[in-house]
C-alpha cells in the first residue's frame, strides 16, 4: 500500500519547485483540444445547471398520475409539453434532469472538497511533522484503505439516515485516503528542497513554509486527482440509489432516476437512458478537462 | 510476450469453466421458482419471513389446510370436535409418515408441540401458539387433546399456519440448528439438496398421504433484481417469479410466454402518532384521510386492481363493516378540517416508509403530493428495514407506511395492530381493547363478524390511520403452467401444474 | 528484510484491529436485529428475552471484547439470520466472489494491456483517439446500468446467455463483464499512460539508437517497466473488487460474498457483518503484501526497508 506513495515521493524527487501561474496554465490546457472540448462541455453543463430555471421553469415535482409514462415529444403519443416524456408518477423528465443536475453536481463537488480538505491536512501534518503522528495518520489510512468501501459508506449511512449532507460526509469521508497519501508523498520531497531548508534555517515559522511554500507546490496533483474523482463520486451516488441508500425522495437526482427508471427499463426506455446519458456526458467532460490538466500541470502524473 | 500472456489467460477462464459446477438441465418435470430472496432456514419453527416460509411449507405439513375465507380443512388432521368451549379433540390420518418413514402420530404432534416452549427454541410463532394453547395430550396413538386457556376461535386457523409437525426421533438426533438446514417433514416435497447462495432442489416425496404434486423436482431459487427476475422468465430459466410489479402485466402478457396471476394480497395503510399534536385530533387525521386520492391511485400505480379499504379490516375479510364507504377525496374538506383544528396555514410532517416494500417509492411520493395540495407539506423519511423498525417500535415517527397481508381472518391483523397488549406504539382506544378480547373468544361466526364490524366503525371513525387499499401481490408465471397463487402469497407449488 | 517483515506485520495486526472495532461499532451504533428476528406481533416480554439471551443488554465495550476474545480463539459466532457459523457462510461464498473477481480482472488486463500499449506506440492515431474515448465511455457507465442492459441483448432479445446465477462459464460472462468494463477502461488509460512515460526514458532511446527492432523495444523493454505500475494497481483493485461487487452480484443473484454482507448489515446480522469485513480486509492486506514483494522482484533498486 505504502508503495503508491513512494511512488509518488519518487515521482515528485524529479520536479522543480516552482509555482505556476493561472493563466499559465489556462492556456497549457487550452493548448489541449480535448481538454478545451471538455472544459467547454462541462462550463455547459453547470451553465445549464445553473440558469434553467430561466428558460424551463417547470416544477419537477408536480404530479400527473394519469399522464404517466408520455414518451419523449418526437415519439408516437408523445407531447411537446413534456419535450422528455414524464416518469412513472407523471412528472416531467427535463425538469427533473435540470433539477437533478444541481443536486448530482454538488454531491460529487462537494464529496471531493470534503475529501480533499481532510486529505490535505492530513496528509500535511503527516508528512511535515513525520515521527509518530506520521504513524499514526498513516495507519489510520491503511485501515481505511482495508475496509470494503461500500462496506463502509453503507453502514455509517445505516447509522447516520440519509441525506444529502450525510451523503457527501460519508462519501468525502470514505476518500479521503488516496489524497493524504498523494499530499505526503510530494510534502516528503519537498521538505527536503533547498527553498524550504532555507526558509527553515532562517527560522520561518512552519504555518509559514506550510502554506507559502508546500502547498502551492502540491496543489496541482490535487487539482488533477480531484477532477478526476468527481466523476467516481457521481456514479458512486447512483450505486447507492440502487440499493436505496442515495439522497432521499423527492429531490430528484441523476444517480437515483437511473436507479428508479431501471425498473421500467422495457416500457420506458427514456426513464434509464436519458440520466445515464446526462451522467455520460457529464463524465466525459469532466475527464477529459482533467485528463488535460493532468498533462498541462504535470505530465508525469499520469497514473494517478 | 503478449501471446504467451493471451495464453496463460485463457488457460485460466478455461479453468474456472472447468471448476464451475454444471447447470441442472430443467425437464418438463422440473419447477423452477424464483423469489426476491433467499430462504434463511428451512424449519418452519423458526422462521417468519415470506420467502422463507414459502419454501417451508412445500416440505412442512401441518395439522389443517387454511382456507380463504378463514376456515380450515383436514390436512394431517382427519377429523376433530370441541369437547367443551377451551378443548378441542383431534384425529389424525394413519397413512401420514415423514420423509424419513417415522410415523406422523400423536406422541409426534405432542413433540411438535412442546418444542415451541422449549428451552432455546428461538421460534417466532412462540407468541402466538403459547398465548392461545395451554397444553397438548395423547389420547391414543392417533388421538390426542388440545387445551386454550380461554376461548379462542381462530385456533385450528393459528395451528394450521404455525405448528410445523415434526419427526421426534429426528430432530432429537439432529438437533435444532441443523434440523433448520436440513429438515425432514411430511410434506409433498423433501429437501433433496440446498446450495446455499443459489439454489434449493426439492423432489416429490413418493410416499405423501395427499395427493401427489404434479412436478417431481422443484427448485427454489433467488433474485433480488426485480428486471432479473422478469427476465429469467422471459428466457424460460424459471415458470414462477414472485414479488412482480403491476405495471409489468403488460409486457409480461405482450411477450407471449407467460401471464401474471389476479392475486390480491398486501394491505398498506399509513399509521399516525396519535399520541402526539397535531394528529392527537381526530380532526387532522380525518383530514389526512380526505386528502389521499386513493382511487386515482389505484388506478395509477395498480392498473385499477386496487381494492379501495374504508376502515381497517380488509373489505374481503369476514367482520369488515358493511356499512362504511371510503373517506372521499375531498382536499377542499382536508383544508376545512385542517383550519377547524387550528391550523388554516397548513402543516409540517414527516412521514416514513420502509424502502423494501414493493412499489413503495412512487407510492410516498404520490401520497406526499396528494397531502400537498390538502395543507400537509410533507418531509419523506425512507427507511431500510431495520431502521423503520426500530423507529417504529422506539415512536419516533409521526406518520408512517407499513403493511398487513390481507388476512383471511380479522383476529390476526386486527388484534396484532390495535390491541394496546400487542402494540400500543402510536394508538390506544381500550372500547376496542374490549371488543377485540371479546372477539376472539365467540365461537359462532356470524355473532363474531357483527363484533369486528363494530370495531371496524369505531376504527374509521377515530381514524387512527389513513386508510389506503388493497393492493395485488402478483406471480408471473410461465403460460405451460397452471397457478393461480393464494390469498396468504405463499408459494404452496403442491397446487401447481402443467397447464394441458 | 526481517525487521520490514515484522514491520509489515505489526501494521496488518494494527490493521485488523481498528478494522473490527470500526465494523463493531458503527453495526451496533445502527440497530438492534433482535425486533427483525422476532415477528410484527412479538410482545415487549418476548423482544426483551430474546435481547437479554443475546447477550445484547451489556455494555457495548463488554460484547466487544467478548466477540473479540472469542475471535483470537477462532470462534466467529452463529449468524443471527441462518443461525449457522458465520465463517461457515463466508467459506461457501467466497469462491464465487474469487471467481468473479477474478474473470472481471482477468477480461480487464487482457484487453485494456495490448490496446494501452498500442495506443500509446501509435500515440496521436485515430486508433488511440478512438480507445481512450472508448475508455472514457466505460468509466461513465454505472455497473448496475451496464448489467441490466446486457441482460436485455443477451439474454432476453438473443437467447445466448443465462440470466442470472452461477455455475456455467455462460452464467459469468456477463456478470464479470459488466463489472470489468470500467476496470478495462481504467488499465487501458493506465496503460497507455506509464507506457508513453517508460518510452520516453533514456534506455529506451538507448535500445533504440542501437537499432533494436521496435516490436523488441516494445515487448522486451518497456513492457516490463511498465507493469510495475499496473500490478500494484491490479492488487489493490482486486481487493476492492471483492467486497465492491455488491451491485452486480444483486443484478445476476450471484452468490458471492459481498451480497451476504450487504444483507447482513441490513438485517444487523452482527457477527456475520465483523467476520465478513476482517476476512476481506485480510485478503486485502494479503494482496498488496503479496503486490509489495512482487514489485520488489520487479524494481530492485528501491530501497523499502527504511522509514518513508
Amino acid at each position: 500500500m505504502n508503495v503508491q506513495a513512494l511512488r509518488n515521493a519518487q515521482l515528485f524527487d524529479k520536479i522543480e519547485p516552482r509555482l505556476r501561474y493561472a493563466g499559465e496554465t489556462m492556456r497549457e490546457v487550452a493548448r489541449r483540444p480535448s481538454a478545451l472540448v471538455g472544459g467547454v462541455m462541462l462550463v455547459l453543463v453547470l451553465l445549464i445547471s445553473l440558469g434553467f430555471p430561466l428558460f424551463y421553469p417547470i416544477d419537477p415535482l408536480e404530479q400527473d398520475l394519469l399522464a404517466r409514462f408520455t414518451p419523449p415529444a418526437w415519439q408516437d403519443g408523445g407531447v411537446w409539453v413534456h419535450p422528455l416524456g414524464t416518469d412513472n408518477l407523471g412528472r416531467d423528465v427535463l425538469a427533473r434532469l435540470l433539477h437533478g443536475s444541481r443536486v448530482s453536481l454538488l454531491v460529487g463537488f462537494s464529496a471531493v472538497l470534503v475529501a480533499a480538505l481532510a486529505g490535505i491536512v492530513l496528509g500535511l501534518v503527516s508528512g511535515y511533522y513525520g515521527g509518530r503522528l506520521d504513524s499514526i495518520v498513516m495507519r489510520i489510512a491503511d485501515v481505511f484503505m482495508a475496509y470494503p468501501f461500500m462496506l463502509l459508506t453503507i453502514s455509517v449511512i445505516a447509522v447516520l439516515g440519509t441525506s444529502i449532507f450525510n451523503l457527501i460526509l460519508v462519501l468525502g469521508l470514505s476518500d479521503w485516503v488516496t489524497y493524504a497519501r498523494t499530499i505526503r508523498g510530494s510534502v516528503l520531497s519537498l521538505k527536503e528542497k533547498e527553498f524550504v531548508e532555507a526558509s527553515r534555517a532562517i527560522g520561518t515559522p512552519h504555518r509559514v513554509i506550510i502554506f507559502r511554500h508546500i502547498l502551492p507546490n502540491v496543489f496541482s496533483p490535487l487539482l488533477v486527482l480531484g477532477t478526476l474523482r468527481v466523476a467516481n463520486i457521481i456514479i458512486w451516488e447512483s450505486g447507492l440509489s440502487f440499493l436505496g441508500m442515495g439522497v432521499p425522495p423527492p429531490m430528484p437526482t441523476w444517480g437515483r432516476m437511473l436507479a428508479e427508471g431501471r425498473i421500467y427499463i422495457t416500457d420506458a426506455w427514456w426513464l434509464v437512458t436519458l440520466p445515464g446519458v446526462a451522467i455520460m456526458i457529464t463524465i466525459l467532460a469532466i475527464n477529459l478537462l482533467g485528463d488535460g490538466l493532468r498533462d498541462a500541470l504535470d505530465p508525469r502524473l499520469r497514473n494517478i | 510476450m503478449m501471446k504467451r500472456w493471451m495464453l496463460i489467460s485463457l488457460l485460466a477462464v478455461i479453468g474456472l469453466a472447468l471448476g464451475a459446477f454444471p447447470a441442472a438441465a430443467a425437464g418438463a418435470d422440473t419447477l423452477v421458482v424464483v423469489q426476491e430472496a433467499e430462504p434463511v432456514g428451512l424449519d418452519l419453527m423458526q422462521n417468519s419471513i415470506q420467502t422463507t416460509m414459502s419454501v417451508c411449507y412445500n416440505i412442512h405439513d401441518t395439522l389443517f389446510h387454511p382456507q380463504e375465507d378463514a376456515s380450515v380443512l383436514p390436512a394431517l388432521a382427519e377429523k376433530w370436535e370441541k369437547t367443551d368451549d377451551l378443548t378441542w379433540k383431534i384425529t389424525l390420518r394413519k397413512d401420514a409418515v415423514f420423509h424419513n418413514g417415522e410415523p406422523v402420530n400423536a406422541a409426534a404432534v405432542k413433540f411438535s408441540f412442546d418444542r415451541v416452549s422449549k428451552e432455546g427454541m428461538q421460534s417466532p410463532h412462540k407468541g402466538k401458539l403459547l398465548s392461545a394453547f395451554t397444553e397438548l395430550a395423547v389420547v391414543d396413538e392417533y388421538t390426542f387433546t388440545i387445551k386454550t386457556g380461554k376461548p379462542y376461535a381462530p385456533g385450528l386457523y393459528i395451528l394450521g399456519y404455525y405448528l410445523p409437525i415434526v419427526p421426534p426421533k429426528y430432530v432429537q438426533e439432529v438437533g435444532d440448528e441443523k434440523y433448520n438446514t436440513d429438515p425432514v417433514g411430511c410434506g409433498p416435497y423433501k429437501l433433496s439438496k440446498w446450495m446455499r447462495g443459489e439454489e434449493i432442489v426439492l423432489e416429490r416425496f413418493d410416499k405423501y398421504y395427499g395427493p401427489q404434486p404434479a412436478y417431481k423436482t422443484v427448485v427454489f431459487k433467488a433474485n433480488p433484481e426485480e428486471a432479473s427476475r422478469v427476465a429469467s422468465l422471459l428466457t424460460g430459466e424459471a415458470q414462477v417469479a414472485s414479488a412482480i410489479p403491476v405495471h409489468q402485466r403488460k409486457k409480461i402478457a405482450g411477450s407471449g410466454k407467460a401471464y401474471l396471476t389476479n392475486q390480491m394480497g398486501v394491505m398498506p395503510y399509513l399509521g399516525i402518532n396519535t399520541y402526539e399534536a397535531p394528529f392527537d385530533d381526530v380532526r387532522v387525521r380525518q383530514a389526512l384521510n380526505h386528502a389521499i386520492d386513493k382511487a386515482l391511485i389505484g388506478k395509477a400505480l395498480f392498473g385499477g386492481k386496487a381494492i379501495i379499504c374504508n376502515g381497517p379490516i380488509s373489505p374481503r375479510t369476514f367482520g369488515a363493516s358493511p356499512n362504511l364507504k371510503p373517506y372521499a377525496y375531498d382536499p377542499a374538506k382536508a383544508k376545512a378540517l385542517l383550519k377547524a383544528a387550528g391550523h388554516a396555514d397548513g402543516l409540517d410532517v414527516r412521514l416514513a416508509y420502509p424502502t423494501y416494500m414493493s412499489q413503495i417509492q412512487e407510492q410516498a411520493e404520490a401520497i406526499a403530493a396528494n397531502m400537498g395540495k390538502a395543507g400537509f407539506r410533507v418531509t419523506l423519511e425512507p427507511y431500510e428495514r431495520a431502521v423503520m423498525w426500530e423507529r417504529y417500535k422506539g415512536k419516533k415517527h409521526q406518520l408512517y407506511i407499513y403493511w398487513w397481508d390481507d388476512a383471511p381472518e380479522p383476529d390476526r391483523y386486527i388484534y396484532s395492530l390495535f390491541h394496546s397488549k400487542s402494540r400500543d406504539y402510536y394508538y390506544k382506544n381500550e372500547a376496542v381493547d374490549a371488543l377485540l378480547d371479546k372477539g376472539r373468544t365467540i365461537m359462532d361466526r356470524a355473532e363474531r363478524a357483527k363484533v369486528y364490524a363494530q370495531i371496524d366503525e369505531m376504527l374509521y371513525e377515530d381514524a387512527p390511520w389513513a386508510y389506503l387499499y388493497i393492493v395485488p401481490e402478483v406471480f408471473a408465471v410461465a403460460n405451460d403452467v397452471d397457478y393461480q397463487g393464494r390469498r396468504d402469497g405463499f408459494l404452496n407449488m403442491r397446487y401447481a401444474k402443467p397447464k394441458k | 528484510m526481517l525487521p520490514y517483515l515484522l514491520k509489515r506485520l505489526w501494521h496488518t495486526v494494527f490493521v485488523i484491529i481498528g478494522i473490527s472495532v470500526i465494523s463493531f461499532f458503527f453495526i451496533h451504533l445502527s440497530g438492534d436485529p433482535v425486533m427483525l428476528m422476532l415477528p410484527a406481533d412479538a410482545s415487549h416480554q418476548e423482544i426483551e428475552a430474546l435481547r437479554e439471551q443475546l447477550g445484547f443488554n451489556a455494555p457495548l465495550y463488554e460484547q466487544y471484547f467478548r466477540f473479540a476474545f472469542r475471535a483470537i480463539q477462532g470462534d466467529f459466532g452463529n449468524s443471527l439470520y441462518y443461525k449457522i457459523p458465520a465463517m461457515q457462510l463466508i467459506i461457501e461464498r467466497l469462491p464465487a466472489s474469487l471467481e468473479l473477481a477474478t474473470a472481471a480482472m482477468i477480461i480487464a488486463l487482457v484487453v485494456a494491456v495490448p490496446i494501452g500499449i498500442i495506443s500509446a506506440v501509435r500515440r496521436g492515431s485515430l486508433l488511440d483517439m478512438g480507445s481512450m474515448l472508448g475508455a472514457l465511455f466505460g468509466l461513465s457507465m454505472p455497473h448496475f446500468w451496464l448489467g441490466i442492459m446486457l441482460i436485455l441483448l443477451f439474454s432476453v432479445q438473443l437467447g445466448w446467455l443465462p440470466t442470472s446465477g452461477r455455475g456455467t462459464l455462460a452464467h459469468l460472462i456477463m456478470p464479470s463483464l459488466a463489472l470489468g468494463l470500467s476496470l478495462t477502461a481504467m488499465f487501458a488509460r493506465l496503460t497507455r499512460s506509464v507506457m508513453l512515460e517508460v518510452l520516453n526514458l533514456d534506455y529506451i532511446r538507448t535500445a533504440r539508437s542501437k537499432g533494436l527492432r521496435e516490436r523488441m523495444v516494445i515487448s522486451k523493454h518497456a513492457l516490463k517497466n511498465a507493469l510495475i505500475p499496473i500490478v500494484t494497481v491490479a492488487g489493490m483493485q482486486f481487493g476492492f473488487l471483492l467486497g465492491g461487487t455488491v451491485i452486480i452480484e444483486t443484478v445476476f443473484a450471484w452468490p458471492g460474498v459481498g451480497r451476504l454482507v450487504v444483507q447482513a448489515i441490513f438485517n444487523r446480522d452482527y457477527p456475520l457483518v465483523q467476520s465478513i469485513v476482517l476476512v476481506l480486509a485480510l485478503i486485502f492486506v494479503a494482496v498488496n503484501f503479496l503486490v509489495d514483494m512482487l514489485y520488489m522482484y520487479l524494481d530492485p533498486q528501491i530501497n523499502y526497508f527504511e522509514d518513508k
